[in-house]
């Protein structure tokens, strides 16, 4: 450091002024204050030259001894430097009598003489004497301007300087703006330190302080609050310099200056976006009408989403709290001036904010709070993608919802009370999507922490009042807004009754992905509840699984998640069929932590591009709103295995013909090709070696298996579901019993076989039945010996392959039908109703030409098959037309619904209930490709 | 190989071009017949093929006599050793005063599985040399059933004029009434022997009522040649649904782009009223360089010709084997109850 010293003149002031910051800087600041800003400028300077040209020839004298060549380099700096504070005293004096024109003599000269200290020195750093010299010239001239008398009296030569000085000055300093604000924080400390000793120094600190105190009236003593308060304070400086004199001189029209030039070097080169919150908070405080305090905080909530600069990252989370802060205060304004109107459209008058408080008629302000809402969720999710979730921190940040509900609540209060209904929609679907995928227990513990953090929330908040009241009071505030808005959050007791009420205000009012999105979100909390059935009508209804493929790629993983959701839902009310055919879609393609967004899965294939990968990741869930993937895996696979363990032993011939999940096929000829098995470790080895005792017809080892998964201990109401569960293995286990190995009996007793699966004998007596009437099981009952007696009709390998032909030749003319149907589909016009008796008669032909008896019975099913596609594409026909929602639909079995079901009864003549449904599963099954999968 | 006399003028060559008679029938010697069902029979069921050498006398094709291709592998060397030998099989024939000119070749089959696109490209291959050839099948498994399977094939013109260009578009097709019936034609053949060899053959002639054809057509068991036709059936079936699967694909192909081309369209126009209104000169309504505009190509239907062609070729066996069956079933009846 000393060395450094030795330097340059200009290294001392750097490096002084790093080492007595912390010190000094306070108490310059702080004196500053209090003296007279005419003052100010001369008591500084005159000793930074003195001491300038006494350290210069200290350092002649210093090292004149060995480093000769050194010297004679460093003479001429110095000289340089002596030349300019030469200068300086010029302007000094210059200023003294008022006189312009020498003055822009010498601001030439400066000039030039920085020119050539910059080439001598080499260095890119702006002296400090010169930006010191531009300070003192700029104050100055800031002084001439304001007082008019003064400058009414100029001669005109002077008066003309003048002019030209400002505008000079003006030009100059924008390059140097940042060194000119740093000067100003800290000054020339050298003043200070350079003859006052330690002594003196804390002196004065606690001279200074007791000064503020007074001056200010509430100064506490602690030291790190006077810092902050310092640091606030040094941020406004060059704001209190205007406002701090007088308040009462602040015009509308200083302010709105003021705001615009803030206003415009937002987004600069050197314009520190923290700094820049500062500032437009200040003036929040000092807003003239509501309709300028409105104005202003709307620039400081824009400027506060700008201090994250990055997509990536999230906003400090203390800016997001007082980002939520100044959107309530906007709305306190709002509610309490309901003359004030927001918007976006009219771009509003210049002088608008200017009409008061009592000004009658309509005043607008330009702005959106919807969409600073939507910005203010983004942000709330944001943090909590990045947050790793384990941390307490995730914790803190989650208890940070309740505050937002309460924002989006009272802006959609607002927003209905002045009619914007579509707006309101758009936020309560925001409200909505904070909600939906809480279960009950959830939404409840939300409930009391909201209730509870507004306690608390008084009393902090009127700790922090105390605390920041001396800020707060120091420029009292013009425009005092009582809080009119609730700020309690108000929920209802069920988070059902919550739902309800959100969503139907978005059927009535929203537009079409607003609809849809909320449409998914009841789906997926009527599924949380329980309540499959209901929100499988709302997914059929609403057709969301037709055109879910060309919807933004955030509201198909909404739908994924609803979709698995569903899953879950049926699994648990003991839906087995009805849960697989929700998630096989999902886990077909094995990606389904990504369809989920709840993790990136790499691909070997393929490697994604850095971008895509940014993408993805900032597509992903929280980690609170996951949902659990190994429970959902588990879901599945027993769902899988419930249906496809008696379709294998049914079709032991060609296990190819049918196959109901491929994913279940593909992992149990994995696990069949181990030599060696192990015990089973995770839940599909768990599922594999369960399937593999059912087929062998131990349905209590199977179930054993199933259930000593650990995952189940997330499942609601898991002895139920395992009750269901239970009977389900039994039944099944008793049918790929029968299947496998009816060939070999040639009777059964019925009690034998109600003993061996543990099943009643009215159900065994129903199941064995109900085979033989689907023609599963050839046997008849012999009554009197209550006994199965098994029909050996074994078929021939020839009867097999024409089964097997039969097949074939109805997959082929289905295909021929629907390549016919693409080539004159439009001319078809009326739907396929037209289309189909001919092709039953077509039918009939290939059915007769087939020949053999069991062919046409084959037949019929298929066809029946495609009858039922022919009615569900009709019916998609019909429902695409009209709105699918309407008001009031949710509590299910609405018009729409309805409509649909005279469509399908349309399209298909003879069609039961059950059957009606599972055409419409199995075409939501296919219908329900993931689009995501396929986005790039 | 047409080699025609030198001796002949140009005018009597070009008459004789002109007024080329159909090919009505096939003559077969015996002896060629004989060498056919030997050869085929031996190495069954591996496939095996031969050349055909006779006389192309008007609207007859005289077969005379025949020889077998060595057992071709994939191999080139092989190949060009099968070339070798067929020359020199040739040669040797000549010497001994056989008819050396190729009229075609003969292959053995599996239940009637020819009709394959590399059938059809052999016989273009022939047919590049010769101007008359014939392609001779045998299929030994139905022979078992006491009937001679032998069947001469050719392909017809249309077929082969349309199969140069190689544009088998519905469109061509359509313009060529070109049906799947219409790829090939059967062509009848006629057993002759000379008079020596049927009177050596009278008397050889045993004198017992029944020969060994009219047993092995007596045979009731028919199920493995059922089962063999329908598993063969089933294969085409899929290959059939493969082949409309790629119609279904190119369908919708074109219909998306024929909505591209709509929205294309709209845009310009929309452009160009604005460009109207403004005063500027209307853009044109066809970009050929924008690729919407391409014409997607549309699949070849030549596989579909042949699946089919050979769907009904198992179709007729089956057919034709069941009635047998059943009128067997109904002798065996009336023996029993005699």
């Amino acid at each position: 450091m000393v060395l450094l010293i030795k330097r340059t003149p200009s290294g001392i002031l750097l490096i002084l002024a790093n080492g007595f910051e912390i010190l000094d800087s306070e108490e310059e600041r702080q004196s500053s204050y209090d003296s007279d800003p005419g003052n100010e400028e001369d008591t500084p300077a005159e000793p930074t030259s003195a001491v300038g040209n006494r350290y210069l020839q200290q350092n002649a004298s210093d090292s004149d001894d060995s480093e000769e060549q050194k010297r004679v380099i460093r003479s001429a700096k110095d000289k340089r430097f002596e030349e300019m504070s030469a200068t300086i005293d010029q302007i000094k004096n210059a200023i003294k009598i008022n006189d312009w024109v020498s003055l822009q003599e010498s601001f030439d000269k400066i000039n030039k003489q920085l020119e050539k200290v910059m080439r001598v020195t080499e260095s890119e750093r702006v002296p400090n004497l010169y930006i010191k010299a531009l300070v003192i010239l700029e104050d100055f001239l800031a002084q001439a301007l304001a007082n008019k008398d003064a400058k009414k009296k100029m001669s005109s030569s002077n008066a003309k300087a003048l002019n030209s000085m400002k505008q000079k000055l003006k030009k100059n300093n924008k390059q140097y703006e940042d060194l000119i604000s740093k000067y100003r924080e800290k000054p020339d400390i050298e003043v200070s330190n350079e003859d006052e000793d330690d002594s003196d120094q804390t002196e004065t600190m606690s001279d200074n302080e007791s000064e503020v105190s007074s001056d200010s009236g509430s100064d506490t003593d602690d030291n790190p609050d006077v810092r902050d308060l310092n640091m606030i304070k040094k941020k406004d400086t060059f704001m209190d310099k205007e406002f701090k004199k007088d308040p009462r001189d602040i015009t509308w029209d200083t302010v709105n200056k003021k705001l615009k030039e803030v206003v415009a070097a937002r987004g600069r080169k050197g314009t520190g976006r923290v700094e820049l919150v500062e500032q437009l908070s200040f003036l929040t405080r000092v807003a003239k009408t509501p309709a300028q305090k409105l104005e202003i905080l709307f620039t400081v909530v824009s400027a506060q989403f700008d201090i994250n600069p990055g997509l990536s990252g999230h906003m400090p989370i203390n800016v997001w709290k007082k980002c939520v802060d100044n959107m309530l205060a906007i709305l306190d304004i709002l509610n309490q001036y309901p003359n004030i109107v927001v918007d976006d459209m009219v771009e509003p008058d210049e002088n608008e904010t200017q009409k008061g408080a009592d000004y009658n008629g309509t005043i607008r302000v330009w702005g959106n709070l919807v969409a600073y809402l939507e910005r203010i969720d983004v942000e709330f999710f944001k943090s909590l993608q990045c947050i790793d979730p384990h941390t307490k921190e995730f914790v803190e940040r989650l208890r940070d919802e309740p505050l937002f509900l309460v924002l989006a609540q009272n802006v959609q209060d607002y927003l209905e009370k002045t009619g914007n209904m579509k707006a309101a929609a758009k936020v309560a679907l925001k409200r909505v999507e904070l909600v939906y995928y809480k279960p009950q227990e959830v939404y409840d513990a939300m409930r009391k922490l909201a209730d509870l953090s507004e306690e608390r929330d008084d009393v902090e908040s009127e700790a922090e009042e105390s605390k920041w009241s001396d800020e707060r009071r120091a420029p009292p505030s013009f425009v005092v807004v009582p809080e009119v808005v609730p700020r309690k959050p108000a929920f209802p007791e069920s988070s059902r009754v919550f739902m309800d009420t959100l969503v139907s205000l978005i059927y009535k009012y929203g537009d079409e992905r607003t609809k849809a999105r909320a449409m998914l979100c009841d789906i997926y909390h009527h599924a949380l509840l329980d309540e499959f059935s209901s929100s499988r009508d709302l997914l059929l209804m609403s057709h969301l699984q037709d055109n879910i493929q060309i919807m933004d790629i955030s509201t198909q993983i909404l739908y994924n998640r609803a979709m698995a959701q569903l899953g879950l839902s049926a699994f648990r009310n003991g839906l087995f069929t009805e849960g697989h055919s929700c998630l096989s879609e999902l886990y077909s393609a094995g990606r389904v932590r990504e369809l989920l967004a709840q993790g990136v899965s790499q691909s070997r294939y393929h490697e994604k591009t850095p971008e895509q990968e940014r993408l993805e990741r900032r597509r992903q869930m929280p980690y609170h709103m996951h949902i659990n993937l190994e429970l959902l895996e588990a879901v599945h696979l027993t769902c899988a295995m419930l249906l496809e363990v008696p379709n294998m032993a049914a079709n032991t011939v060609d296990s190819k013909r049918r196959v109901i999940s491929k994913t279940f096929r593909r992992f149990f000829e994995i696990s069949e090709r181990q030599i060696l098995m192990g015990p089973p470790e995770n839940v599909r080895d768990h599922v594999m070696a369960a399937t593999r005792a059912l087929s062998q017809g131990d349905y209590q080892k199977a179930f054993d298996l199933i259930t000593s998964l650990q995952v189940w201990k997330l499942l609601k109401n898991k002895d139920a579901v395992f009750q269901m569960l239970k009977d389900m293995i039994k039944e099944e286990a008793l049918r790929t019993y029968l299947f496998s190995y009816a060939a070999f009996y040639s009777s059964l007793a019925l009690d034998q076989l109600s003993k061996m699966f543990g099943l009643s004998e009215s159900t065994t007596h129903s199941i064995v039945s109900k085979m033989m009437i689907s023609e599963e099981l050839h046997a008849s009952w012999d009554q009197p010996t209550r006994c199965i007696v098994f029909h050996d009709v074994g078929l021939s390998r020839l009867q097999a392959l024409a089964f097997q032909l039969t097949d074939k030749l109805s997959i082929l003319a289905e295909s021929n039908e629907r390549a016919v149907e693409a080539k004159f589909g439009s001319g078809l016009g009326g739907g396929g109703l037209d289309g189909l008796p001919l092709r039953r008669r077509d039918a009939g032909d290939y059915a007769a030409a087939v020949g053999s008896g069991g062919g046409g019975n084959r037949w019929q099913d298929s066809q029946s098959y495609n009858q039922g596609r022919q009615g569900g594409s009709t019916m998609g026909r019909h429902g695409g037309g009209g709105k699918p929602f309407g008001p009031g639909q949710t509590s299910g079995g609405g018009g729409g619904y309805s409509r649909d079901r005279t469509g399908q009864t349309r399209g298909t003549v003879s069609y039961g209930g059950r059957h009606s449904y599972q055409s419409g599963s199995s075409k939501m099954d296919s219908s329900a490709r993931m689009g995501y999968t396929r986005a790039p | 190989m047409a080699n025609p006399a030198p001796i002949r003028s140009f005018l009597q060559a070009a008459k004789a071009e002109e007024v080329a008679p159909a090919l009505r029938v096939v003559q077969m010697e015996g002896l060629a017949i004989l060498k056919i069902i030997k050869h085929c029979k031996e190495f069954s069921p591996a496939l095996v093929t031969g050349q055909l050498l006779g006389l192309d006398v008007g609207s007859v094709l005289e077969v005379t006599n025949c020889f077998p291709f060595p057992n071709r592998e994939d191999d080139e060397e092989l190949e060009a050793e099968g070339a070798n030998y067929q020359l020199e099989m040739m040669r040797c024939l000549r010497e001994v005063n056989v008819d050396n000119n190729t009229v075609g070749w003969y292959q053995s089959t599996l239940l009637g599985s020819y009709q394959t696109v590399e059938l059809i490209e052999t016989f273009m291959n022939y047919q590049e040399n010769i101007k008359r050839c014939v392609c001779i099948i045998y299929d030994p498994s139905k022979s078992n059933q006491g009937v001679l399977a032998l069947k001469a094939l050719k392909l017809s013109d249309s077929f082969m004029e349309l199969y140069r260009s190689n544009n088998f578009t519905g469109e061509k097709l359509r313009e060529k009434n070109l049906t799947w019936v219409d790829i090939f034609e059967e062509i009848p053949i006629k057993v002759s022997n000379s008079p020596l060899i049927s009177a050596c053959m009278t008397e050889l002639e045993a004198d017992t009522p029944v020969a060994q054809g009219d047993l092995d057509r007596l045979q009731l068991s028919t199920k493995p040649f059922m089962e063999r036709n329908l598993e063969f059936l089933m294969e085409c079936m899929d290959d059939m649904s493969q082949e409309q699967q790629k119609f279904q694909y190119h369908y919708r192909n074109i219909a998306r782009q024929q909505t591209q081309q709509q929205a294309w369209l709209q845009k310009r126009r929309a452009e160009n009223m604005a460009r109207k209104a403004a005063g500027e000169e209307p853009s044109p309504e066809e970009d050929p360089s924008n690729p919407i505009f391409k014409l997607i190509a549309e699949p070849s239907r030549l596989e579909t010709f042949l699946l089919t062609n050979q769907i009904s070729n198992y179709c007729n066996q089956i057919n034709g084997v069941a009635g047998l069956s059943f009128n067997r079933l109904y002798l065996m009846k009336a023996l029993h109850e005699n």
